[in-house]
């Protein structure tokens, strides 16, 4: 009669209404420390002058996050209410929450919180030292206005940029992946210190690997030093290429070779370019040796005598690959892809050290436009802008998260 | 136990790649600073000019927190500087904090959590962010107590931080660009060096000379606003009207120097720095690959830390069809409108701009003072040669209003365009004329 408990005293009533403030509360708490007002010294000052400036500029973002906020305080109190008399059921919840308590406020307070506020300003003109003013939906229909005026084409641009990304280093990087987790995983006399190796891309930092790639890209660098050697021994002379420099992109070499050409103003035909081809290549060799942990973790889960059966019946060391070890990865690869896309549209740092945008534009990214309105780096500062950029992004990397998981997830669902 | 002795080993390797991934890497060099020269000589630092009393009745104890950027050889010139105005202003407690790294990013994000220093370096980045939402102080009421004026200082400099008539910075140096060339180029391809009579075309000339010779590059540029403003004011052209409103990229007087320069790389005359493998052509200079370029008074410093043994001249900047006009890079010192010792700050401001402190500085071949009266300080016969270009009548700063940095880009990329043979001169700067007009008004 565990489930029957009941104490006299349980007062669920006040147990609910008190955390129901106490949500309330919280995240009116919360509303206030992000609430979006001017910014700078002015409204900084003091506690005084800071709630001056909340009733000045934002109660129509508090007055929103109010009826949040006593929706999901409600919630809470009808799912306490009903919890509270029965003890077992009291202690369970109290110490859930008990325990996630300090992650959860810091998480919503410095994240939720601030998202929230980025989301306000994004309907917003907003440089931080004037309070915010309100223009809808302008910030978000200036960022695709790139398709009729061309001298907005920036976000556009890096949007397009971001997907041939993601469409040529996803692949890549997972079936690079997969391979370098089959050769770690076979049973060689240095696989410890492979699978340090093979790691250590990963490990290093990024900004260290983008300075070393910057030498060996330059024209007089090492990758055209090899090549040039390389292609010496079949005959073929190289001309060195400025790699990191170079805006023309694939598709436009390919036309060219057949003698074609493509405009200057249909850029959007030309492909990747040569500068962001090389920043795609360096990166699979630092982002490959994490997916190829999440792959060898997981082919130590496969259960060997699936291979030994499979040796029995006359299965070749490929179809043992292709037929056992891939589809039962299946969930595994799902996950790389969801990573990779989430992580693909989101490059930052080599832009920011190597190209800064790149030559002509072609390696700018939504994450690096957004970095460069919102401090403002080639003109007055726009945040309201910056974090229409970035929502923007999120809904196009939930939209693809989404997408992948209904077509890949169909043969998961066995585990 | 091989398989322990490996893991070990694996181990080492773990940390030692651990240990790379923590140890800062060295900066790769940027292309050239195009901001105030970081130019130091040998020339003796001279005592600094007595100048007695403070310029303003200072609060008593302030105490004020003093930024800016640079090296160290930079973070020595003020810390000096503020030494001498300690002298003077001995009521006030100067803490010196520089930023040497993403100076700008830096300052903003301070400003907005109301931490910024009190006194502080301001670019056109900086005036852009801060003047028009009230962030700077205005100094012509202490600059009216202190009995300076406007005028003591080059009037092209104070425009760039002048906002409704009011002045929100004190301009604190400045840097040009000159024709900077290495003398065995010249005697390799058996031509006279050049003179100050030179123009662009005696330019072209030397440098397909030099091409020639197949030892030294012609003449170095990269696709740079900067290193192509001076070909523009010296044909009459700018990138954009004095009131930053009106683009003025298409006009004949710009596109005939763009061409001039496309003409001069078809022909393998002028290289890039990226095409010599140099990250700028200071770079190129010193590694003894081009014959010319066009560079600034920081090359006395370069040249004097990293090429110690190359033998560099320099000749004021070329004179072009219709004048002999430069570009001028320069910054300002600031004041925060909510410092608390805004008087404190207004001396430290007015002190370190002032001609005696500025004379002090020219000396240690730092910089250009702002002073026009104070030229002929100059020591290093480099920086004279340089600083002509800064003093010609028809040059001017490189500010065309809140939306210069996106100009300056879209002037880059259009040379860009140009020197890739992707478009022709005139398809590229039609291209640049409406962006950079849509830039300057705002979208």
């Amino acid at each position: 009669m565990q489930g029957k408990v009941e104490s006299a005293h349980s007062h669920p009533t006040l147990a609910a209404i008190l955390s129901f403030l106490l949500v309330f509360i919280l995240l009116m708490v919360i509303a206030v420390i992000n609430a979006p007002t001017m910014g700078g010294p002015k409204g900084l000052a003091s506690a005084a002058t800071y709630l001056a400036e909340v009733k000045h500029t934002a109660l129509p973002f508090l007055g929103v996050v109010t009826v949040g906020a006593i929706a999901l305080g409600l919630v809470v109190a009808r799912t306490v209410y009903r919890e509270w008399p029965n003890k077992r059921k009291r202690t369970t919840l109290l110490a859930a929450y008990g325990f996630l308590a300090p992650y959860l406020i810091i998480t919503l307070v410095f994240t939720v919180g601030v998202i929230l506020f980025a989301f306000y300003i994004s309907f917003t003109n907003y440089d931080i030292f004037t309070p915010p003013q309100w223009v809808g939906l302008t910030n978000y229909l200036n960022a695709f206005k790139g398709f009729v005026d061309s001298t907005q084409k920036d976000f556009i641009q890096s949007l397009y940029n971001v997907l041939w990304y993601s469409l040529i280093v996803i692949p890549l990087q997972t079936s690079i992946a997969i391979l370098l987790a089959v050769m770690v995983n076979a049973p060689v006399r240095m696989k410890q210190f492979f699978r340090t190796i093979f790691y250590a891309p990963s490990v290093t930092s990024s900004v260290v690997i983008t300075l070393i790639f910057m030498w060996f890209y330059l024209k007089t660098g090492y990758i055209n030093f090899f090549l040039a050697k390389f292609l010496g021994i079949f005959g073929i002379t190289w001309q060195n290429i400025i790699w990191q420099g170079d805006p023309r992109g694939l598709i436009q070499l390919i036309v060219n070779a057949f003698g074609g050409n493509i405009p200057s103003d249909q850029w959007y035909l030309r492909g990747p370019s040569i500068a962001w081809m090389s920043i795609m290549f360096q990166n699979i060799f630092t982002t490959a040796p994490t997916f190829m942990i999440m792959f060898l973790a997981a082919m130590q889960d496969i259960n060997p005598t699936l291979y030994e059966a499979a040796a029995i019946d006359g299965a070749s060391n490929w179809q043992r690959f292709w037929k056992i070890t891939l589809p039962l990865l299946r969930p595994i690869i799902l996950m790389v892809i969801v990573l990779g896309t989430i992580g693909t549209l989101q490059v930052f740092d080599q832009v920011y050290l190597a190209t800064s945008g790149g030559p002509l534009g072609t390696s700018l990214t939504p994450v690096y436009l957004t970095f460069r309105e919102a401090m403002g780096q080639q003109g007055p500062i726009r945040m309201g802008y910056a974090a229409a950029l970035a929502f923007i992004l999120a809904v196009i990397i939930f939209f693809f998260t989404f997408l992948q998981r209904r077509m890949i997830e169909r043969g998961t669902e066995q585990y | 136990m091989k398989s322990k002795s490996l893991t070990v080993f694996s181990i080492f390797v773990v940390l030692a790649t651990l240990l790379a991934a923590c140890a800062t890497a060295t900066a790769v060099p940027t292309t050239a600073p195009t901001e105030a020269p970081v130019a130091a000589t040998e020339a003796p630092t001279s005592a600094p000019a007595a100048q007695s009393t403070c310029p303003l009745p200072v609060e008593k104890g302030a105490s004020i927190v003093f930024s800016g950027w640079g090296d160290t050889s930079e973070q020595k010139i003020y810390t000096d500087s503020i030494a001498r105005f300690k002298a003077v202003c001995p009521d006030v407690t100067v803490d010196y904090q520089p930023i040497p790294d993403k100076f700008q990013d830096k300052m903003k994000a301070m400003m907005a959590g109301g931490t910024a220093p009190d006194v502080f370096y301001v670019d056109d980045q900086l005036m852009t962010a801060f003047a028009s939402s009230g962030q700077l102080l205005a100094l012509d009421d202490y600059m009216k107590q202190a009995g300076v004026s406007t005028s003591d200082f080059i009037p092209s400099l104070m425009s760039e931080f002048t906002l409704d008539g009011k002045t929100y910075g004190l301009p604190k140096d400045w840097g040009t660009l000159g024709l900077v060339y290495l003398p065995d180029a010249f005697t390799q391809a058996g031509i006279a060096e050049p003179t100050e009579n030179w123009t662009w075309d005696d330019m072209r000339t030397a440098a397909q000379k030099i091409a020639a010779t197949g030892k030294y590059g012609g003449f170095c540029m990269a696709a740079d606003w900067a290193r192509f403003a001076p070909f523009v004011l010296s044909n009459g052209g700018n990138f954009a009207t004095a009131d930053g409103k009106t683009a003025t990229l298409n006009t004949p007087e710009v596109e005939t120097m763009a061409q001039l320069v496309a003409d001069m790389f078809k022909e393998k005359s002028l290289v890039r720095p990226s095409d010599l493998g140099a990250s700028w052509c200071g770079e190129a200079i010193g590694k003894q690959l081009v014959g010319m370029t066009l560079e600034g008074g920081w090359m006395v410093n370069t040249m004097k830390q990293t090429y110690p043994d190359v033998t560099w001249k320099t000749v004021e900047v070329p004179q072009g069809p219709t004048a002999r006009a430069d570009i001028i890079f320069t910054n300002a010192i600031g004041v925060n409108a909510s410092t608390k010792y805004p008087i404190a700050s207004a001396a430290l401001a007015i002190f370190i701009t002032g001609k005696d402190n500025q004379a002090a500085i020219v000396q240690t071949g730092f910089a250009y003072s702002t002073h026009p009266d104070q030229y002929s300080m100059i020591t290093n016969e480099y920086d004279q040669a340089i600083a002509k270009g800064g003093l010609l009548p028809d040059s001017v700063p490189a500010y065309w209003g809140p939306y210069t940095g996106k100009l300056e880009d879209v002037v880059s990329k259009a040379l860009d365009r140009v020197f890739l043979g992707d478009q022709t001169v005139a398809q590229s700067f039609d291209q640049a004329q409406s962006e950079a007009q849509a830039a300057l008004n705002g979208q």
